[in-house]
C-alpha cells in the first residue's frame, strides 16, 4: 500500500514538475502568476486528444507543445507585454479572465463529457517493479518529468540564452542595458512555459481522464508548488513538486482524513516561515 | 469637509437607498425577479467585503469564499445539532467569524503582495476541502439543509421568507453595511489605513502602529463577507462546499473589479451588474463566464477604475468645470 502510493506520488510529482516549471518560468520573466496555466494544461490535453485520435500519441506529444508554444507567443505579445508596467495584481486578474474564456472554449469545442486518450501501444502493458505491478505508462510519466527537468536545467545552466534568462529574471533592467532584448526573450520564455503546460496536458491525458474540471485541481496544486518552492525558482519548483507528490501519497496512507488538506498546510507553513518560498529568489 | 457633514451625507444616502429599496420591494411583483435581486444583493455584500480589503489594504484575496461559506456552515451546524436557538446561532456565527477573521488576520496580513493572494487561496481551499470531506460534521459534498425554526426574533418565518421581505432584508443589510463602512472610512481610522496602504514604512515613521489597522480592515472585510453568507443561508436554507470553492472567491473579485473599488458602492454595483446581465444574455447563458471573462479583461485594460469610476467621472465632468492646471506643474512636467 505504502510503496504503491509512493510510486503514484512520484508519478504525480513528475507531472507537477512539468506543469509548475512552466509556471515558474513565466513568473520569473514576466512576474505574472498565471491563473490560466491550468486551463492551458487542459487545452493541451484536449488538443492532444484530437491530434492523437487522428494520428497517434507520439505525434500529439510533439504537435501539442508546438501549437501551445505559438499560443504562448501570442499570449505574451498581446497580454503580458502590453501590461508589463501595470500593477502585478491587474495582470493576475487578466489571466483569471483568460481562464474563464479558455474553460468555456474547451467546453464548447469538446463538450462536457469525460474523454480519454489510450496510452500508446508501446507503453500499454503492466510492468513488474519491485514486486508491484504498475502500468508502464506511469513509469514513462516519471521519465518525461526527468527529461523536462534535465533539459530545462541544461538549457538554463549551459546555454547563452539560458544565461540571459537567468539574468533577466533577477535583474530585467540591467540585463536589457547589457544589450539583451528582454521582451523577445520573455516572449520565448512564455512560449516555452505555455508549451510545457500543453505537454503536461498531453502527458496527463492517458492516466487522468479529460474533463472540464481537470484544470482546477492541478492549477491549485501547481500554485502550491511554485509558492512553496519560491516563485520563479525552477529548482525550488522541482523539489516542491516531488515533495507535494509524496506529501499527498504518504498522507493518504497515514492521515487519510487530512490528505487533501496537507498541501495547503505545507504551503502556509512555508509562506509564514519564509514568504519568498524555500528557494528564495534564486533561479 | 467636517466630519459631521460627512456623516450627515452618509446618513442621507442610507435613508435614500433604503427608501429606494422599499419602492422596489413594493412595486416588483414577480417572484423570480425578486429572488434574483435578493441573490444579487447578497453577492453585493460579499463583493463589498472583498472590495474593502482591496480599497483600504491594497490586498487581493482569493479565499474570501471561506468566510462566505463559514457563515452558512456555522449556523447550519449549530442548528442541526440543536445547540442553541436560531437567534443565538446567528449572533454566535456573526461574532465568532469576526473573531476568527481577526485572529487569522494577524497572521496573514504580514505576508506581502502576491504571496498574500496565494496564501488566502490556500486557506480558502483548505476550508473547501474540509467541508467536502468531513461527512460527519458538514455532510460532505451533499451539504446541509438548515432547519430554520418557525419563528425568528418573534416573527413568523413565513413572513420573513416572502420574496419581497427577503429582498428588503438583504437590501437593508447591504445599505447599512455600506453606511457603516463609509462612516468608518471617513473617520481617523480610515485615513490611517489609507496612509498605511500607500506607504507602510512612512506611516510607521510618523508613529502609526501599522499592523493592527491592517488586521482590523481584514476583520471588517471578513465579517461583511460572513454577513453575506448568513443572508444566503437564510434565503436558501442550505449550504454546500461549493460556496467555499476558490472560483466563488474569484467571481466575487471579478465583481469588485468590474464595479470598481475606488467607491464603496462600486463592488456592490459590480455584483448587481453581474447578475442582471447574466439574466439578460439569456440564450448565451452557457457561455456566460466567457463573456464575463472578456468583460473583465476589457475593464482591467481600458477602464481600471471600473463602472463606478467611469460613472463618477461622467457626473463630475458635468457638475464642475475642471480647474486649470497650475503653471508650475506644467513647467515641472516639461522638465521631467
Amino acid at each position: 500500500m505504502l510503496s504503491i502510493n509512493i510510486f503514484n506520488g512520484l508519478v504525480y510529482g513528475a507531472l507537477l514538475v512539468v506543469m509548475s516549471s512552466g509556471l515558474a518560468l513565466i513568473y520569473g520573466l514576466r512576474r505574472v502568476v498565471n491563473f490560466a496555466h491550468g486551463s492551458l494544461y487542459m487545452l493541451g490535453a484536449y488538443l492532444g486528444y484530437t491530434v492523437a485520435s487522428h494520428t497517434n500519441f507520439w505525434v500529439a506529444q510533439v504537435a501539442v507543445p508546438l501549437l501551445m508554444g505559438l499560443l504562448g507567443l501570442a499570449l505574451d505579445r498581446f497580454a503580458f507585454r502590453p501590461l508589463q508596467d501595470r500593477d502585478p495584481l491587474t495582470v493576475i486578474l487578466v489571466t483569471f479572465g483568460l481562464l474563464l474564456v479558455l474553460e468555456d472554449l474547451v467546453q464548447t469545442v469538446w463538450g462536457k463529457s469525460n474523454l480519454s486518450v489510450p496510452a500508446p501501444e508501446l507503453l500499454s502493458a503492466s510492468v513488474d517493479l519491485f514486486g508491484m505491478s504498475v502500468p508502464a505508462y506511469r513509469i514513462a510519466v516519471i521519465f518525461f518529468g526527468l527529461v523536462v527537468a534535465g533539459a530545462l536545467t541544461l538549457w538554463l545552466r549551459y546555454s547563452k540564452m539560458g544565461l540571459f534568462v537567468r539574468a533577466a529574471s533577477t535583474e530585467p533592467t540591467i540585463t536589457s542595458m547589457q544589450g539583451v532584448n528582454v521582451d523577445r526573450l520573455s516572449g520565448l520564455v512564455v512560449a516555452v512555459g505555455t508549451a510545457l503546460a500543453g505537454l503536461a496536458g498531453i502527458i496527463a491525458a492517458p492516466f487522468l481522464s479529460l474533463s472540464p474540471s481537470m484544470s482546477s485541481d492541478v492549477i491549485i496544486d501547481s500554485f502550491v508548488v511554485v509558492v512553496t518552492g519560491g516563485l520563479g525558482s525552477l529548482s525550488g519548483a522541482f523539489a516542491a513538486a516531488l515533495l507535494l507528490g509524496q506529501v499527498q501519497a504518504v498522507g493518504a496512507v497515514y492521515l487519510p482524513e487530512f490528505a487533501t488538506v496537507l498541501p495547503y498546510v505545507l504551503m502556509m507553513a512555508v509562506l509564514l516561515w519564509r514568504p519568498a518560498g524555500f528557494a528564495g529568489n534564486r533561479v | 469637509m467636517s466630519r459631521e457633514l460627512t456623516n450627515g451625507r452618509i446618513a442621507g444616502g442610507v435613508a435614500l437607498a433604503l427608501a429606494a429599496g422599499a419602492v422596489v420591494a413594493l412595486t416588483v411583483t414577480s417572484e423570480t425577479v425578486l429572488s434574483l435581486l435578493t441573490q444579487a444583493t447578497i453577492f453585493a455584500i460579499f463583493a463589498l467585503g472583498v472590495g474593502i480589503l482591496l480599497r483600504q489594504n491594497g490586498m487581493v484575496s482569493f479565499g474570501h469564499a471561506a468566510f462566505y461559506g463559514l457563515g452558512g456552515y456555522v449556523v447550519a451546524i449549530l442548528l442541526e445539532r440543536q445547540l442553541m436557538s436560531a437567534e443565538m446561532a446567528l449572533v454566535t456565527a456573526f461574532f465568532g467569524i469576526a473573531l476568527f477573521a481577526f485572529l487569522i488576520g494577524f497572521v496573514v496580513v504580514r505576508v506581502p503582495g502576491i504571496a498574500f493572494g496565494m496564501l488566502t487561496l490556500a486557506l480558502g481551499q483548505m476550508f473547501y476541502q474540509v467541508a467536502s470531506r468531513s461527512r460527519n460534521l458538514t455532510g460532505g459534498a451533499d451539504g446541509i439543509n438548515i432547519p430554520w425554526p418557525d419563528t425568528l426574533f418573534g416573527l413568523d418565518i413565513s413572513l420573513l421568507t416572502r420574496q419581497d421581505a427577503m429582498f428588503y432584508f438583504a437590501w437593508s443589510g447591504l445599505v447599512l453595511s455600506i453606511g457603516v463602512v463609509a462612516a468608518l472610512m471617513a473617520s481617523r481610522f480610515g485615513a490611517t489605513t489609507e496612509a498605511i496602504r500607500d506607504n507602510e514604512e512612512r506611516a510607521r515613521f510618523i508613529g502609526i502602529q501599522t499592523l493592527l489597522p491592517r488586521v482590523l480592515i481584514f476583520t471588517l472585510s471578513g465579517t461583511v463577507t460572513a454577513l453575506a453568507g448568513l443572508m444566503s443561508a437564510f434565503q436558501t436554507a442550505f449550504v454546500s462546499p461549493e460556496s467555499m470553492h476558490w472560483s466563488v472567491s474569484g467571481t466575487a473579485l471579478m465583481m469588485v473589479i468590474i464595479g470598481g473599488y475606488r467607491y464603496l458602492w462600486g463592488p456592490a454595483l459590480g455584483a448587481i451588474v453581474f447578475f442582471m446581465s447574466r439574466d439578460l444574455v439569456g440564450d448565451f447563458a452557457q457561455h456566460w463566464l466567457a463573456i464575463f471573462g472578456v468583460a473583465l479583461i476589457v475593464v482591467i485594460v481600458f477602464a481600471p477604475q471600473g463602472i463606478s469610476g467611469a460613472l463618477a467621472r461622467l457626473f463630475r465632468r458635468k457638475a464642475a468645470v475642471r480647474p486649470a492646471t497650475p503653471a508650475v506643474i506644467h513647467k515641472l512636467k516639461e522638465r521631467t
